[in-house]
């Protein structure tokens, strides 16, 4: 690549990777770093800091569960005086009013909530534990103290039927924004994929109810539908590009182009306790590995959508076909397509399992030690 | 979404921030995982829009300050208020009244 390394957007801070939650298509890593190496509150001022003189608008406030962070008002702060736009990324779970209020007096700008389902017992199914009541009691407060909110419902087999429903919810919680994201199958999801992709049945009426309500909210209520990429033909643009848009940061200072590119074990990744986050972004070979489309192999190198779809996803490369370099099996023009297919076509004629048949068979997230 | 009307008084959204990109100097709109990088014009509507003035105080204010006249300025307002809208980015009062 010729051009100048491009600017991010946008930061991740994952703060820490404990939560109360268990869900089994969680997107942190299977295997989880020990709380005590967590960045300090000063280490992530200074990332803070650094990723907007970068060019950073955005962070987002992640884990794990970031209320599980004592210090978060201070972080919240620190968010506010880079200039960085903040937006809390959470489970709810400990997100008591005068909480909320300190993190609106610190600059919060944003909430997003996960719930899991519309209704309590699949989604503290899902969850793993009994959440949705609490979660539900916090995103009221949380509109009423203001705050814009996003509600985040990752989408799979046992919630995606109830879609239409879902999206009520969100109206009644006087949401602003509706992320519906089919899960994507890295990790934990990977590990549980044969309970949770749906079929091609549920995805075409859930694609079909998640049009029609965009339509009808419009102005009101903006729906992100993330569609599932193992019932594309295409793989999807991920991240805009490897090194492109955005970074992750996670608790313990390791530098990401995205949440789960540390599975990616033939790359090294720099942390920011050893080096400046100007550095990991322009010049650090991970960062620059998957950069442009010189490092392509064919059909992408050729491809009039390479730099459309930049290959698709390299953590999606490199668990299906063991080398993060190939084409996104996502692509019909990949070369181990039909590995995909085959997983994709034994799923079809399930029958849609209960919450508690599915739960017997799910592997539910741990937490670090 | 009907349109925006000449009496009634928009304010940028709670969930927007004006701010200048630190990288371009362009003024910016920051929203939840988005942002609108504005041209001058739109910067000159986007501050105007407090709450405290109507539509056609502020269609008059911006006929001072670029020379044109009221009748030209209206539906180029009018039509940039409208993007903020879809985009959820403005509340608009009528006579004290807000609705989004």
């Amino acid at each position: 690549m010729v051009s100048a390394t491009p600017r991010p957007f946008s930061l991740l801070a994952e703060l820490t990777h404990r939560c109360p939650l268990h869900c089994p298509y969680c997107s942190n890593p299977v295997s989880l770093p020990p709380a005590r190496e967590e960045l300090r509150l000063d280490e992530w001022t200074r990332v803070f800091n650094e990723a907007a003189e970068l060019g950073a608008l955005h962070v987002g406030l992640s884990g794990g569960e970031p209320l599980a962070r004592p210090d978060l008002v201070g972080l919240v702060a620190a968010a506010r005086a880079a200039g960085l736009y903040s937006n809390l990324i959470t489970s709810a779970i400990g997100l008591s009013r005068p909480k909320a209020a300190a993190l609106k007096s610190a600059g919060l700008d944003s909430i997003q909530i996960s719930v899991q389902s519309d209704e309590a017992p699949l989604a503290d199914k899902i969850a793993g534990t009994n959440a949705h009541a609490t979660k539900l009691e916090a995103a009221r407060m949380v509109r009423e103290l203001g705050f814009p909110l996003t509600i985040n419902v990752v989408l799979h087999r046992l919630n995606i039927g109830r879609l239409p429903e879902i999206v009520a919810l969100a109206e009644r919680l006087g949401a602003e924004r509706l992320e519906l994201a089919n899960t994507q199958f890295y990790g934990w999801a990977f590990q549980n994929r044969q309970e949770l992709l749906p079929t091609r049945i549920q995805i075409d009426a859930a694609t079909a109810a998640a049009f029609a309500a965009r339509q009808r909210l419009q102005g009101k209520m903006e729906i992100i539908f993330v569609a599932p990429d193992y019932y594309g033909d295409r793989p999807k643009p991920c991240m805009h590009g490897w090194g492109r848009r955005h970074l992750t940061v996670n608790p313990r200072g390791d530098v990401l182009p995205c949440p789960t590119a540390g599975e990616i074990k033939s790359l090294q990744f720099d942390n920011v306790r050893e080096n400046s986050l100007r550095w990991i972004w322009t010049e650090s070979s991970a960062f620059n590995r998957f950069r442009g489309t010189e490092w392509m192999p064919e059909p992408c190198q050729s491809c009039e959508f390479r730099e459309i779809d930049f290959g698709g996803c390299r953590c999606q490369a490199a668990l299906l076909t063991a080398d993060a370099a190939n084409t996104d099996p996502a692509c019909s023009l990949s070369p181990f397509r039909q590995k995909l297919i085959a997983f994709v076509e034994s799923i079809q004629d399930v029958r849609t399992n209960s919450p508690a048949e599915a739960s017997s068979r799910l592997s539910y997230r741990q937490n670090p030690k | 979404m009907t349109p925006i009307l000449p009496a009634e008084r928009p304010r940028l959204s709670p969930r927007a921030r004006l701010q200048t990109d630190r990288v371009t100097g362009k003024p910016i709109v920051l929203y939840p995982e988005g942002v609108l990088v504005l041209n001058p014009s739109g910067h000159a509507i986007a501050t105007l829009c407090t709450g405290n003035d109507t539509l056609a105080e502020i269609v008059a204010k911006l006929s001072v300050q670029f020379g044109v006249s009221p009748a030209t300025l209206l539906p180029q307002v009018t039509d940039f208020l409208d993007r903020l809208r879809s985009k959820n980015l403005l509340a608009i009062a009528s006579q004290g009244k807000e609705e989004s």
